[in-house]
């Protein structure tokens, strides 16, 4: 079962999510401030900390580095404010995923989901990973992911489209292992998009094309006939 | 007292005063001493001795001034130099004498020539270093204000002039500029904190709406408020994107817009859009953020009004072409500009249940203006709105 903690100053938002997360066989926690917050985190154990941006004792960034350092436990952070510079804060400062408000209530199951199986309590095939860096380099490229684009070694910007995105991200946190597709399907799945044999293909053929690598002797992610892709470079933060 | 006090304080009028009165004076009494100094030579009768310069013979020019005074001229030539006999005569005393029984006569020409050359490159260079003088603090003032702009809109401090420096009139100045650079940027502040409030008072009930119709799941009715949320949503962060457009200050970097276009018709088609893109890969300078919103919008918009959106990405000479076809109603001929103004709508797409916020070809047109590009609309001839935008290549 999974244990989530919800963090928000708006009583109303605390229940009606308290009893959404439920039916979906979650055991939740509600706490309307960092203090409380604090408390229930140092008397139990949380897979996951639902956390508003906006809190009347405390900011929520502060509260997010306090959690992801003390408990190292996965945040999902909430903000009505919307802002992507407040994204690209919060993502640096060490939440896993951000959600602006309101949100489909499906969203945010699928995105817990997302993080507790980037956090290994889904069988993902990595231990637990620390905090990702926002920016990776292989072979004169720079990958940011937070903003979801490549630069090139000639410092132009190659944007991504999102299944180019999760299959990258898959790639570099993976870098010289052989991936099959059913391990590519299940490590790029996105809520409300369905991920096939042929949509991995195609996102494959696009990266490389976007990456400058030739299709018939890739060289970056290549093909291992009956096996599944490799993406073989060194990735360095 | 105060008055004395006025008197000596800096200010342009008196900087203007001592510059003129000291480079007519100046002038006049330099290309006086050195014709003197030459007219010395062939009475004096001094050969060899005169490459010492004109301060070695002052005795000598000086001794002849008694008896010739005809400079600078007081009478008897109309065509005097420029410099005013007034001016003049506040001046070094000489002229003043009394006339020895000499005929009055001119001066030999390469002599005039000496005389005149010195007095219009001397005030030539003190205008010159005079102008630089008095115009030093007008160009700071044109440099704090010309950075102010740029301050606000990356909500930074604004550039500050120096009030204890320069003349008083400079330095009043300097005072009002930094109070109105400090109201303007409050004021700014105050519109970001003040849109920002009003968004997050906005989502909180819509959040709290959105939990509450879980509960109603499967009603027709209940649908249609999501639906709803979602179009208030949009335009809350429609208003948002208006005032971060203002601030925005991202940095211009080559781009593939190309990849670009692919991506996000990649995006759309994996949500069920008919999307495509055709084209060749073409690099321009651009701002990755703002460019990926204004193409965003303006997909969106195709798929809104036009059902399909086909991109076209052409590279035509110093410039990137990024054409969106879409096979919808297009807009009249005559409110093809209009279009760009904020919350306009064109009437038939009011009545159509299509939403959207009446923002977003405004933020893409001014959002691609900031990139340094064009944003047009056309009606193609076989039916369906053109949208051309244009950017700087790299």
């Amino acid at each position: 079962m999974i244990r989530c903690l919800v963090v928000d100053d708006d009583s109303e938002i605390r229940q009606g999510l308290q009893a959404f997360l439920e039916r979906f066989g979650m055991q939740v926690s509600v706490a309307a401030d960092g203090r409380q917050m604090r408390q229930l985190l140092g008397a139990a154990a949380f897979d996951v900390v639902v956390l508003d941006i906006m809190l009347p004792d405390a900011s929520g960034l502060d509260l997010c580095r306090w959690v992801a350092q003390q408990h190292a436990t996965p945040v999902i952070m909430l903000t009505a404010q919307g802002d992507p510079g407040s994204r690209i804060v919060g993502l640096e400062m060490g939440a896993d995923d951000y959600l602006g408000k309101p949100f489909e209530p499906r969203e945010l199951v699928a995105r817990i989901n997302a993080v507790l199986r980037r956090a290994g309590k889904g069988g993902a095939p990595q231990g637990a990973a620390p905090q990702p860096s926002r920016q990776l380099r292989f072979e004169g490229w720079a990958f940011d992911r937070l903003l979801r684009q490549l630069v090139s070694p000639q410092q132009v910007v190659v944007a991504l489209s999102s299944a180019e995105f999760r299959l990258l991200s898959a790639f570099v946190e993976r870098p010289g292992r052989v991936l099959s597709r059913d391990q590519l399907i299940e490590l790029t799945r996105a809520p409300g998009v369905e991920v096939n044999d042929r949509s991995i293909d195609l996102a494959v053929s696009r990266l490389r094309q976007k990456l400058g690598d030739s299709p018939r002797e890739p060289r970056l992610i290549r093909t291992l006939r009956g096996e599944g892709y490799l993406f073989d470079v060194k990735v360095s933060p | 007292m105060k008055w004395l006090k006025r008197c000596w304080r800096d200010t342009l009028f008196k900087r203007l005063f001592i510059l003129l009165w000291v480079t007519l004076v100046g002038s006049h009494f330099l290309a006086f001493s050195l014709v003197m100094s030459q007219v010395g030579r062939p009475y004096g009768g001094h050969d060899g001795r005169h490459e010492g310069g004109p301060a070695r013979e002052a005795p000598s020019a000086w001794s002849r001034l008694l008896i010739f005074p005809s400079l600078p001229p007081m009478g008897g030539r109309a065509d005097g130099p420029p410099g005013s006999p007034g001016h003049a005569g506040s001046g070094p005393p000489p002229p003043l004498t009394p006339q020895g029984g000499r005929p009055e006569r001119g001066l030999p020409g390469w002599l005039l020539a000496l005389d005149y050359g010195v007095r219009m490159l001397i005030i030539a260079l003190a205008a010159w270093l005079g102008a630089a003088w008095l115009s030093r603090p007008m160009r700071r003032l044109s440099a704090a204000a010309h950075g102010l702009g740029e301050a606000l809109q990356r909500d930074a401090a604004p550039p500050k002039l120096d009030e204890d420096q320069g003349t008083v009139e400079v330095r009043e100045a300097a005072q009002v500029f930094n109070q109105m650079a400090a109201q303007l940027q409050q004021q700014f502040k105050a519109r970001g904190l003040l849109v920002a409030a009003i968004s997050h008072d906005l989502r909180t009930p819509l959040t709290r709406m959105r939990l509450r119709l879980e509960t109603l799941d499967h009603e027709p009715a209940a649908q249609r408020c999501v639906a709803d949320i979602h179009e208030m949503d949009a335009l809350i962060e429609s208003v948002l994107q208006v005032f971060r457009g203002a601030h925005a200050g991202e940095a211009m970097v080559s781009m593939d817009v190309l990849a670009l276009a692919q991506s996000l018709a990649d995006d759309l088609a994996e949500q069920g859009h008919a999307v495509t893109v055709e084209g060749e890969p073409a690099l321009a300078r651009a701002q990755p953020t703002s460019l990926r919103r204004v193409l965003g919008n303006l997909l969106g918009n195709a798929l809104r009004y036009g059902e399909r959106a086909e991109v076209t990405v052409a590279v035509l000479g110093d410039r990137v072409l990024l054409r969106i076809d879409d096979q919808g109603p297009g807009i009249p001929e005559a409110q093809l500009e209009a279009v760009f103004q904020p919350f306009y709508r064109v009437e038939s797409s009011r009545n159509r249940a299509t939403g959207g916020s009446g923002l977003g070809l405004y933020i893409a047109r001014d959002l691609t203006l900031r990139q340094g590009g064009e944003l047009l609309l056309s009606n193609r001839p076989e039916g369906g709105l053109r949208v051309e935008l244009t950017l700087r290549r790299a």
